[in-house]
């Protein structure tokens, strides 16, 4: 008899809420970028704002702005600048508010 | 978002909190493709495979906007597509929600243009924004699940910044 079939019949439960645990295959999902702020100036934001193929990408003064809404997750931005980009790991990213998924990274990088 | 004098925002919560009570068990999906490449309807189709078992969450997929609580809508919104994304919509039964999938849909993708909105928000007024290009049905589940109030949204702390002890 399978294991789930026996633990369906001891508990009463043969579906589980989401999410019961963990799943393996998130790891291998691509996902948006996060940024190591103090390793990012000014001339790294503007070559990954110059990568991206979309709007996610803009630079305001200090301040890189990121809209994870507008991001693909292809990687062009981690292929010009592999030292900033790391992968975020994230992508339960679902928002009721479209603002809330512009991110606002500070520059910190080339300062002193 | 600023508390309004006159108690808008209570009476808002109170609304949220009925139609999440009311979708807490059973809701059906029209998905609405308004010019999308397909991978976001791949994906989609998935959610129904036994590994992510979407009828265990007491959501389903009706063919017809009228049986419709929730409308998936994928795809930059192309024009010519106008009259027939506002007739879908007002086909459905109130309360509805509107769920804005993948990065087309969110404005990442197309430009507006004179054949594109570029954004679903421009003709829906869209309830929940699921990024991804394409989302995976995990992500898919967990914006469905924040659509119905089961499951609290986490992207408002997140900061995609990972300094990682760094000074």
């Amino acid at each position: 008899m399978p294991l789930w079939f026996a633990r369906g019949l001891r508990r009463g439960v043969v579906t589980t809420r989401y999410p019961a645990r963990p799943d393996d295959s998130a790891a291998s999902l691509p996902t948006p970028p996060a940024f190591r702020s103090w390793r990012l100036t000014r001339e790294a934001a503007d070559r990954m704002v110059a990568a991206c193929p979309g709007p996610a990408l803009s630079r305001q003064d200090d301040i890189l702005v990121f809209d994870v809404g507008a991001c693909t997750a292809c990687g062009r931005c981690a292929a010009v600048a592999p030292d900033v980009v790391a992968s975020s790991r994230e992508f339960e990213l679902a928002a009721t508010v479209r603002s809330a998924l512009i991110k606002k990274i500070p520059i910190r990088g080339g300062e002193r | 978002m600023n508390p309004s004098p006159d108690g808008t925002e209570a009476a808002a919560a109170r609304l949220r909190a009925t139609i999440a009570g009311q979708f807490g068990r059973s809701l059906h999906i029209r998905t609405l493709d308004t010019g999308s490449c397909a991978v976001c309807e791949q994906e989609i189709r998935l959610l129904t495979a036994p590994h992510y078992d979407l009828h265990r969450l007491g959501f389903f997929f009706t063919p017809a906007p009228r049986h419709a609580d929730l409308l998936l809508a994928t795809g930059p919104m192309v024009r010519a597509f106008d009259v027939a994304a506002r007739k879908t919509y007002e086909a459905m039964p109130g309360p509805k929600v509107v769920v804005a999938t993948g990065a087309c849909a969110l404005g990442g993708v197309y430009p507006k243009d004179p054949f594109v909105h570029g954004n679903v928000g421009e003709v829906l007024p869209v309830d929940v924004w699921i990024p991804g290009c394409p989302p995976s049905p995990l992500a898919l589940l967990q914006g469905l699940a924040v659509a119905v109030g089961r499951l609290a949204e986490r992207t408002p702390d997140l900061t995609f910044i990972a300094d990682g002890g760094e000074p």
